[in-house]
């Protein structure tokens, strides 16, 4: 046998192993999705079928007939644009002024930033809870959005991004007479959009996947977003499995795509701002 | 001509608060003030409305310490962290050091691995919930096959608790794994080579040169992994609620059910100090005890 052959044989227990695991990590998510084209006594059927012996769309009619999932929808569309767009702007004019200006207060004002990263957002629920209400923001769109544009450790990234670019690209556009403003948005700024993107898609997917402030801070369906409102529904009658099933799905699959299409933005924001951080 | 050089080195020294303001005054009415507030309103008995508050001192804090759901959520939440944190970083560490090469198959599995980031806690809920189910479930189905008893996973308070930490293993073990791999990719291969005139095996490798090598990011993927422990609730939410027998109930879990179902926003806001408290002495305590090694 020849010592390559033989390497081969030696990864081979490796291999099933990562193979099994990612089996486990595949497999229910597959089977949810198969599921949730199966009429409602098949999903609760034993034992239980992988595949679909009927394709059926009822389960997606009775959750349309029992929830506003459009509407869900539409909200977590909203929320997950509104928090995240206008967000990455005004962290990276922060992370911008802390990188690239010199001023009174600076390294204090940043301490600040970096120490508000350590409050869990759990600890400050409640009264955030009772400022927005007091503001006459509950159950709307912008008791929805405010509280979650300012993020500390966007600011965090933002600034080591600006901090790495070279003063000669600063010193040039000076030169050019573009006013300060003008330097961020048409000098600055696009050298790190790989960062701005990787922001945006992380906050785009921990916007859409938000459970709790969306449960806390809507009351009326009107306002729900996707995953409180699934959350809801399971939560008061468990055996709605198909609707369920189908509710999921319209959760995961507009995350899965861009999962698919960004991969790399959710790979590089993870470790950089887990080294980081 | 003297004053617009003079207003113009002013508005050039307004410009950097210019572009700090709209972060630093939502971070002062969403974080600090809310924060602040927190510990005037654990001094109140107060609801949602906000009328009928009465005055009580530190009474909400006596509570707290005789309270024995109060108690119950912390066992919970600490037996949450000692199995859910060293469960997930053996899982992350061992296939980190499996994947660590940019290989074709390896980037699939580190592909494949990291996807839960994507799933909601609610579909992950409702997902496992129909595979655990004591009488449809698939897994129930699998281990009558191998002549194993009923298993009520859901609903049985002494193996429930580790039924939703698995899950959370399940959604965030790719996670840690990337982090991982990005550490052990830039242990500097000069070391390795060394190793490899020493002649230890591949596991002494690992053990010798990967581990030390990765010891910073170690440490920090540790602590966010124990405070975020303690902020365990989306998957408690989403699957039992608490149950069976509160056996499932974390201090999150519990500060929701005080503050937004019996209504009592200054009760549950004296416990939301006591969970700040324990995540600052851990983190401090964690802090330093990292600060010391790196010395050494």
């Amino acid at each position: 046998m020849s010592i390559r052959i033989k390497r081969r044989l030696a990864h081979f227990p490796i291999f099933l192993l990562l193979l099994i695991i990612a089996l486990i990590v595949l497999l229910p998510v597959v089977w949810m999705m198969i599921s949730s084209f199966k009429p409602a006594k098949e999903i609760i059927s034993y034992p239980p079928t992988f595949f679909a012996k009927t394709f059926s769309l009822e389960n997606y009619q009775r959750l349309a007939k029992r929830l506003k999932v459009f509407v869900y929808i539409k909200n977590s569309c909203i929320y997950a644009t509104l928090t995240t767009i206008p967000s990455v702007f005004i962290c990276s004019l922060a992370g911008y002024a802390f990188a690239r200006f010199q001023f009174k207060g600076r390294n204090v004002l940043f301490l600040m930033v970096l120490a508000t990263m350590m409050i869990p957002f759990q600890v400050i629920m409640i009264p955030l809870f009772l400022v927005v209400k007091t503001m006459g923001m509950y159950d709307s769109y912008a008791g929805l959005v405010l509280p979650k544009l300012a993020v500390a450790i966007s600011i965090f990234m933002m600034r080591s991004a600006f901090v790495a670019l070279p003063k000669e690209l600063e010193e040039a556009g000076r030169i050019d007479g573009v006013g300060e403003f003008g330097l961020y948005w048409k000098i600055m700024m696009p050298q790190v959009m790989p960062t701005m993107i990787t922001m945006l898609i992380l906050g785009v997917n921990a916007a859409w996947n938000d459970l709790m402030w969306p449960l806390l801070v809507t009351s009326s369906t009107k306002m729900r977003t996707l995953a409180n409102g699934l959350a809801l529904f399971i939560g008061s009658d468990t055996s709605e499995y198909g609707p369920a099933f189908a509710g999921a799905l319209y959760s995961i699959l507009p995350m899965l795509v861009l999962y698919i299409i960004g991969q790399k933005y959710f790979v590089e924001g993870t470790v950089t701002s887990g080294l980081k951080g | 001509m003297e004053m617009s050089i003079g207003k113009k080195a002013w508005k050039h020294r307004l410009t950097p608060y210019l572009f700090i303001a709209p972060v630093m005054l939502l971070l002062l009415a969403f974080n600090i003030g809310p924060l602040l507030g927190c510990f005037g309103i654990s001094l109140f008995d107060i609801t949602t409305t906000m009328n009928n508050t009465t005055f009580l001192g530190l009474g909400n804090f006596k509570e707290v310490f005789t309270d024995w759901r109060f108690w119950n959520s912390l066992k919970v939440t600490v037996k949450w962290t000692l199995v859910e944190v060293p469960a997930q970083l053996i899982i992350a560490i061992a296939l980190a050091g499996l994947l660590t090469k940019n290989t074709k198959s390896n980037k699939i599995f580190r592909a494949i691995y990291f996807m839960p980031i994507i799933c909601s806690a609610t579909a992950t809920g409702i997902m496992w919930k129909l595979i655990l189910h004591s009488n449809v479930g698939y897994v129930t189905y699998l281990c009558r096959l191998m002549g194993l008893g009923k298993i009520n996973f859901m609903n049985d308070s002494s193996i429930t608790i580790y039924v939703i930490v698995f899950m959370s293993v399940w959604k965030t073990f790719g996670i840690s794994t990337t982090i991982l791999i990005g550490a052990m990719q830039n242990v500097p291969t000069s070391l390795y080579e060394a190793a490899d005139i020493d002649n230890c095996g591949k596991f002494g490798q690992f053990f010798h040169i990967t581990i030390p090598g990765i010891k910073p990011t170690l440490w920090f993927l540790i602590m966010t992994r124990v405070i975020g422990s303690f902020q365990v609730f989306d998957i408690v939410y989403t699957t039992t609620g608490g149950g069976p027998n509160y056996t499932t109930e974390t201090l999150v879990s519990y500060i929701y059910t005080r503050g937004f179902e019996i209504n009592r926003m200054g009760y549950a806001s004296a416990l939301s100090i006591v969970l700040l408290a324990i995540v600052m002495v851990i983190t401090i305590i964690m802090y330093t005890a990292m600060l010391r090694r790196e010395t050494d």
